[in-house]
This record gives C-alpha cells, sequence and structure tokens, in this order.
C-alpha cells in the first residue's frame, strides 16, 4: 500500500528533522536581541488590565509592574512611597496630605494630582461597578457615592495643586500607606480614559506610570509588557521584557520552569512541595513563605443547637491535630494556626494562642472529651455532625484527618464535598453544620481577618459570632489614630474571639513560587507581591533602585 | 439539492432555538452566579454589577433581550472579562482551537484510513492484530494520558520539542499527536469495518470479475462504500475537535476556546458559555449536514430528502 509506505516515511523524516534540531539552550520565547526578558507564570488569565475592574492577584502581579500607586511594595513587599514622596497626618487621623512626586505617564503627559482625584471618583461611580470599591468606604462619602446617593464630587479626595493630594476619611486609618499600594488605589490616566472610555486599557491605548508599559496581550496566551523609559527611576530598571502567562495547570507550569521555558511561577501544587524540595530535584527553585491568608472551620451555631454551647465548640476546635495536618499531610511549610490572625500580618502582634495549644494531643483529647462531657455528650449520647468541605485538592486532603480527630474524641462526623462556589454559598445561607472556609486577607492588616467575626458582618460570618465586646473593641481600633494602641484592641479582640471559639482555625497559608536560581532580587514575603523593577538575572546588575 | 439544502436549515432554525432555551435556563438554574466568589460583596456593590449587566431584571425579560441581541448577531458582553465582548473571545480563542482540531483532524484521518484499509486487505494477519491493538489502545487511552507521557518523552527527555505554549510551530507537534491518537484508533476501526464489508460485496465481486486491476477495485469501487459510516462520524467529531479540548489546552497551555468554555461554565460567565453553545450547536448542525451531502455524492443508493 502506497499511502501506508508514504505516511510512515513522512513520520520518519518528520522525526529526523526534530532530531536534528535537538536544542542545546530551552525552548524560550523569542527575546529581541541583547535584551533580558523574563518568562512570568502568572496562573490564570487577568480579567482586564483596568484598575476598579480587577480583584486578582494575578491582575496585581501585572498592574503592579506597570502602575505606581500612593504608595508601592519594596523588594520585600512593604509599603515604601511610591508617586508620594512623603505625607501629612492631621492629629486626629482623619485628613491625609499626599505630596506627589514629578513624574510623567509612559506617553510622556505629567502624572498629576487630578489623576489621582478621578480614579478614586471612578472607582465609586456605580457606573463603573467595581466589586472592590468597598475597601476604600473609609474614604469620606465613599458609600453613599457608590451606592448613588450622592455626586461623585461628594468624594473625600481632592487636588489641592498638581502634585498635593489630600484625601479625608471617616475613620483613622493608620494602616493607609499599606492600603495605599493596593490595586483600588492604582492612578488611570484621566485624559486617557477620557478619550477612549472603557477600551482605554486595550494594549494599543494603555498609557501607565510604572517601570514597564503593556506591549501586547495575546488573550489566553500571554501578555507582554517592554521598559518604560519614561519611567521615574527607569535607569535602575534591569528588565527589558516580561511575559506573563496564565499558567492555570501548575503541574504543567512546574514542567515549563524545569526545562527553563519559564523563570518563575507564582504557584506550586502543594503535594508536590515536598517532593521538589529533595536533593535530586530543584530545591533551589522552590520558594515559600507565610501567607495572608487561615484556613478555618466554621459552626454553625444558629441552626445546629449544639455549636450554641461554647463548650462543643472549643472541644472540636482542641481536638484538631494541626501539626499532623501541616507536617504530614500538606508537607508544604504551612504553619499551625492557633489564631486566626497569621502572625506576619504587618503592625500587629496576634495574641498568645491558648494554652492548650501547647499540650500534646492525648491530654487535649482528654480535656476535648471533658468538655463534651459537661455539655451532654458522651457514649451514650455521641454528637452527630456534617462537615461540608470544598472539593479543591487541600481541604480534601486534610478533612478526613479533621474527622478522625473528632472521631477519637467520640464526635461522628461525616464529610460532604461541595465544588467551591457552591460550597461558599450554602456557608453564606447557613445550608451547613461545619463548613471549611478560607481567608486571604485583601490588604496586610489584621481588621481584614478581625472584621470577618463582627457581628455586622452578616453572611460572611459564618459561625454568626454576635459579642457585643468584641464588637466594641474592633469599633474602639477603628477610630484610634495610633498604631500601637490600634493593635493592643485588636489583640484583645482577637483573644476574646478565640476563648469563645465560634470558628477553628487550622493553618496558615503559605506563598508557592518556583523561581529560577538564575533570576535575582526575588524576595520572598508575606504578601507574595515580587515587583519585577527588582528582579534581574545572574550576571546582569542593575542600579539599585533609588528611594528605597 | 438545493430543496434539500433549504428545507434543513429551515429546520436548523429551531433547533438552535431550542439549544438557545435549553441552555440559557439550564445554565441560570445552576447555583451560584458571575459574581459570587469567596468573598460576600456588600450590597450596593453587587447591586451595582447588576445593573450594569442587567441581571437585576426579570429573568424571562433578560431572556427575551438575549434572544433579540442573539438574532442581531449580537452575543453581549462577557460578565468575567470586563473589557471584553463574547465575540472578541470566541474570536481570539477560536482560531488556536481551529488549527488544532482541523491539523488533527487530517493526522487522524489519513494515518486512520491508511490503517483501516491495510487493516481490511490483510485480514487476520499479524498486522492486522497489531493495528486493532494499537487502535483499541488509543481509544482506551485518554489523553490526560498520552499527553503527559508524550511530554515526559518528547519535551522533558529528548528536549525536541516544547513542554507547552505555542511560541513557534514545533509548539504545535504534541497537541495534535495527542488529540489526533484517538482519531486514528477510530477511524482505522471504522474504515477497516466498513472495507471488509465492501471487499465481500457484489458490487466489488462485480468489479473483480470484470478483470480490473487490484488497485483500482480497493481504491475505485471498496473504499467508496466503505466511508460512508466514517463521513457520518467525522460530522460531529470535527465540531467537537476544532471547537477545542479542555485536556489538551490546560495541558499545554494553550489559548483555545475548549478552555474558555469550562472555565466560563465554572465561572457562570452566562453571555460566553451561551455564546460557545451556539457556536457548538451551529458547528454540529452545519457540519451533519455537509457529511449527508458528501454521503450522498460517495453513494448513489443515498438519496437527500
Amino acid at each position: 500500500m502506497r499511502p501506508l509506505l508514504a505516511a510512515f516515511a513522512a513520520l520518519g523524516l518528520s522525526a529526523l528533522i526534530l532530531a536534528g534540531c535537538k536544542p542545546e539552550r530551552p525552548l524560550r520565547a523569542s527575546c529581541p536581541a541583547h535584551s533580558l526578558c523574563l518568562e512570568a507564570g502568572n496562573v490564570s488569565e487577568p480579567v482586564s488590565l483596568d484598575p476598579p475592574k480587577t480583584t486578582g492577584t494575578w491582575e496585581d502581579r501585572i498592574m503592579g509592574d506597570t502602575t505606581i500607586g500612593l504608595t508601592q511594595s519594596s523588594a520585600a513587599g512593604r509599603p515604601v512611597p511610591g508617586m508620594a514622596t512623603s505625607w501629612d497626618v492631621s492629629p486626629d487621623g482623619l485628613v491625609w496630605t499626599f505630596h506627589l512626586r514629578k513624574a510623567l505617564w509612559s506617553d510622556g503627559v505629567p502624572v498629576t494630582a487630578n489623576d489621582f482625584v478621578f480614579s478614586l471618583r471612578r472607582l465609586m461611580d456605580p457606573r463603573t461597578a467595581s466589586e472592590y470599591a468597598y475597601l476604600l468606604y473609609f474614604i469620606r462619602n465613599a458609600e453613599a457615592v457608590n451606592e448613588g446617593k450622592a455626586p461623585l464630587s461628594a468624594l473625600g479626595v481632592a487636588a489641592l495643586d498638581d502634585h498635593t493630594l489630600q484625601l479625608t476619611l471617616t475613620h483613622p486609618v493608620p494602616y493607609l500607606p499599606e492600603i495605599g499600594k493596593h490595586q483600588t488605589f492604582y492612578p488611570t490616566p484621566q485624559h486617557v480614559v477620557e478619550r477612549w472610555g472603557d477600551a482605554w486599557s486595550r494594549p494599543e491605548h494603555y498609557v501607565s506610570n510604572g517601570p514597564f508599559k503593556l506591549a501586547r496581550w495575546a488573550f489566553g496566551d500571554h501578555i507582554t509588557v517592554v521598559k518604560n523609559p519614561l519611567f521615574y527611576d527607569a535607569r535602575s530598571v534591569c528588565l527589558d521584557q516580561i511575559d506573563y502567562y496564565p499558567t492555570s495547570d501548575a503541574i504543567a507550569a512546574e514542567r515549563r520552569v524545569r526545562r527553563g521555558e519559564l523563570d518563575t511561577n507564582a504557584d506550586i501544587q502543594s503535594n508536590r512541595i515536598a517532593f521538589l524540595r529533595q536533593p535530586d530535584q530543584i530545591p533551589a527553585y522552590v520558594h515559600t513563605h507565610t501567607y495572608l491568608g487561615v484556613a478555618y472551620l466554621a459552626f454553625n451555631s444558629r441552626d445546629v443547637a449544639a455549636f450554641r454551647d461554647r463548650r462543643v465548640r472549643l472541644a472540636l476546635d482542641m481536638a484538631i491535630d494541626r501539626d499532623f495536618i501541616t507536617r504530614k499531610l500538606l508537607r508544604g511549610g504551612q504553619v499551625p494556626a492557633y489564631t486566626f490572625t497569621p502572625p506576619a500580618v504587618a503592625n500587629y502582634q496576634p495574641p498568645p494562642p491558648p494554652v492548650w495549644a501547647g499540650w500534646p494531643i492525648e491530654r487535649r483529647q482528654a480535656a476535648a472529651r471533658a468538655l463534651l462531657a459537661q455539655a451532654g455528650y458522651g457514649p451514650g449520647h455521641p454528637l452527630k455532625i456534617e462537615i461540608k468541605h470544598r472539593n479543591s485538592p487541600d481541604p480534601t486532603l486534610f478533612m478526613p484527618a479533621v474527622q478522625a480527630d473528632w472521631k477519637a474524641i467520640g464526635v461522628t462526623a461525616t464529610l460532604a464535598q461541595e465544588e467551591v462556589q457552591i460550597a461558599y454559598q450554602d456557608y453564606r445561607l447557613r445550608n451547613f453544620q461545619v463548613g471549611d472556609a478560607a481567608w486571604i486577607a485583601d490588604f496586610n492588616d489584621a481588621m481584614s481577618f478581625l472584621g470577618l467575626q463582627q457581628s455586622q458582618t452578616g453572611a460572611q460570618n459564618y459561625g454568626d459570632y454576635d459579642n457585643p465586646t468584641y464588637d466594641a473593641l474592633l469599633a474602639k481600633a477603628d477610630n484610634e489614630p495610633d498604631l500601637g494602641k490600634r493593635a493592643a484592641y485588636l489583640a484583645k479582640a482577637e483573644a476574646i474571639m478565640l476563648a469563645d471559639a465560634p470558628v477553628a482555625p487550622v493553618y496558615f497559608y503559605i506563598t508557592k513560587n518556583l523561581v529560577n536560581p538564575n533570576v535575582t532580587g526575588f524576595v520572598d514575603n508575606a504578601v507574595d507581591q515580587h515587583r519585577a523593577r527588582y528582579l534581574c538575572f545572574k550576571g546582569h546588575g542593575a542600579a539599585a533602585p533609588s528611594g528605597e | 439539492m438545493l430543496r434539500f439544502l433549504l428545507r434543513r436549515l429551515l429546520v436548523a432554525l429551531p433547533t438552535l432555538f431550542l439549544v438557545v432555551t435549553l441552555a440559557f435556563f439550564m445554565m441560570r438554574a445552576a447555583p451560584g452566579g458571575p459574581f459570587e466568589t469567596n468573598r460576600k460583596l456588600p450590597p450596593e456593590v453587587e447591586q451595582n454589577l447588576k445593573a450594569k449587566y442587567g441581571l437585576d431584571r426579570p429573568l424571562g425579560v433578560q431572556y427575551l433581550g438575549y434572544l433579540a441581541n442573539v438574532a442581531r448577531g449580537d452575543l453581549g458582553p462577557s460578565l468575567k472579562y470586563p473589557d471584553r465582548s463574547v465575540l472578541d473571545i470566541i474570536r481570539q480563542g477560536f482560531p488556536t482551537s481551529l488549527r488544532l482540531g482541523v491539523s488533527a483532524l487530517t493526522l487522524g484521518g489519513v494515518l486512520g484510513l491508511c490503517f483501516g484499509v491495510f487493516g481490511a486487505l490483510r485480514q487476520n494477519s499479524p498486522a492486522d492484530y497489531a493495528i486493532t491493538t494499537l487502535a483499541v489502545l488509543g481509544v482506551c487511552i485518554p489523553t490526560f494520558v498520552t499527553g503527559p507521557l508524550l511530554v515526559l518523552v518528547f519535551a522533558s527527555w529528548l528536549g525536541w520539542l516544547p513542554t507547552g505554549g505555542l511560541d513557534d510551530v514545533r509548539g504545535y507537534v504534541l497537541p495534535v499527536v495527542v488529540l489526533a491518537l484517538p482519531q486514528v484508533a477510530i477511524i482505522s476501526r471504522l474504515t477497516r469495518a466498513g472495507m471488509v464489508e465492501a471487499m465481500a460485496s457484489n458490487h466489488v465481486r462485480t468489479a473483480r470479475a470484470r478483470g480490473l486491476p487490484e488497485r483500482s477495485v480497493v481504491l475505485n469501487h471498496a473504499l467508496r462504500g466503505a466511508v460512508l459510516p466514517l463521513v457520518s462520524y467525522l460530522g460531529p467529531a470535527a465540531a467537537g475537535l476544532i471547537t477545542g479540548s479542555l485536556v489538551v489546552e490546560r495541558l499545554f497551555t494553550l489559548p483555545g476556546l475548549g478552555k474558555a468554555f469550562v472555565v466560563s461554565a465554572l465561572q457562570r460567565d452566562y453571555t460566553v458559555v451561551m455564546g460557545v453553545v451556539i457556536l457548538y450547536a451551529s458547528l454540529v448542525i452545519g457540519l451533519n449536514l455537509l457529511a449527508e451531502v458528501i454521503q450522498s455524492l460517495l453513494d448513489p443508493r443515498v438519496k437527500l430528502s
């Protein structure tokens, strides 16, 4: 049969051709001659690069390289001056005056305080329908403006002159420099947005004020940014180009990093971390650090009578063997959680963990059994509950351990899995008994965690925690301009909440990055922000960024 | 022929309408919504979002509005990608999926046909058994197994091909092969069965009796009849292939439509799901029609009615 022969011949020929071009170096995306290009795995496809329309870290990783807010992330993720070089705060903490540097947009037009006024008004404009607008409700009249009950001009933001911006707040926000580097505070160029409308964020119109500018967006494939020569500190930027890829499959991304096709990837599949750290694997590539996230269990005390008894909640909380879960199951470096707020949170010291945290597990189990007996549960009258959990890999892995821990104290728990989105919806509707949830802070502050258990939080206060003392302490913290005093109020509130155990924190999240050891300037940090302006390749030194 | 085509196109419209209606209400019946994540949005923010996309109107009104827009060729904005319309997303994902699908279909078709014919002519020979075994394996082993295996060998060990991405033409090789393997298997099985039957049929015996050379008997007389079941298989198979495969697109990080479809269904991006459903349904209808026409051209016994 000739076609068959021809087909085999073609196959053989193509194999030969391919064999002939075995590359010495990895198959990397094309990079202009004499340029340094970073190939970065960005996990997900950005929904938009128009700041008020985004909520994801994968959008911020790109916008944070193209845009500088009032403040910005240092290499270690701490807030340092950005467009604002300095600021003054009124004694009551309600009026902040930011002094802006002279800087240009990437099209050569000066960045002014008016751009910030315009951006913040646009963020709060109900027609923009920004999901993250509520984060800045501390700006005066922001909530009313966002509800459409007040005109945009009522927003507490004003340009005193081209380089002086004034914010008026409803309550003191001593962590403003921290939230000032958040994506909601990124300036958008008024002259460009007014010209193109919502289409301004397309690559052909996009204008930004940061170290890089958008060059190309091949939807679903990659986004390319190139060095912005008009950036105020352009000479300190080492990289010429960055390509960001939506690497939704962490294993495929891991292969590409190993092969050198990608230099970094912002995720590692959890159960691969211990394996990759083995000496014959790629230990030098694996970066982890405590992150601003907590995995916890919530007890539905509204509908489950047993959970209205603090002793029952506490017994279940005590019985969870967090060391086993983090060291034997997750094995990625996750930290057992005995407080709700991670130790890495800025301007805050979580309260000391409960005394039982230091006891051996047998003693904890005995104490838990005693608490259950006091509450009327025991061998004759066992507690039977259902744990609802998300079907993502980590909860699916550790939930059977929780089930076994509770069995050891005589509690029968059944497991029910649900798609992540459905699970959260059920929690909000209180359609659960015990729910497995996780919380990643919106910004680096304890309030972002503790606000969840405030009675006014409503649907997302899954355990329906309602303690007037706790609420009062949080309110007091909200009105306290002094960071130290504020932290003390918050820690006191957290200690009270932990003793009541409306939720059982299990472990703190970690950041998971794969970084080729040839990449320099990558500093692990709790906010998982690694701005490309600090990155370089070995053997290609760049001047240190100024203003650090 | 023309009357047949016109009539089928007229039938296609109610079919599409039914598909759109079912998909619309099934999508809305699914729990959750496009703006629900693990963060509960404040009511005013959620209201702003819903008002922007008209999701605050009664479902019936939304449905009628959607139908009117679709009739005008407007598939609406994406709910998850605020800067993009559904057409943008299809326009950007479809070419990649189309290229991959057509290449895989061509490769699968050529190899499958050759193997099938070869197996039928050498019935029950060791070569036939080998092809049959390979075909069974090809059907049984899913792409999420063959894909990583091929990547391991050709990308990680041998280093001939990239492990993912579409930076140049080499990026297409592995995804196309992975997509084509099951097609080779199915097509060779269908061809072999058809050929075995055709070789024993009266018209082939007649052709041989007339003293035609074997080559002409096989290619002109037997094969024509043998590929009929294949043609009816290829219609819907092609529609599936060119609208993209989630597994292959994820595995090789390709910017295709298959991934966009599944991800938008999970995120309840209603308009994108609807747009892809409409595209897929139109392709299935169109390609099935094409298959019928081809069948009638190949086999005079098939009447278009």
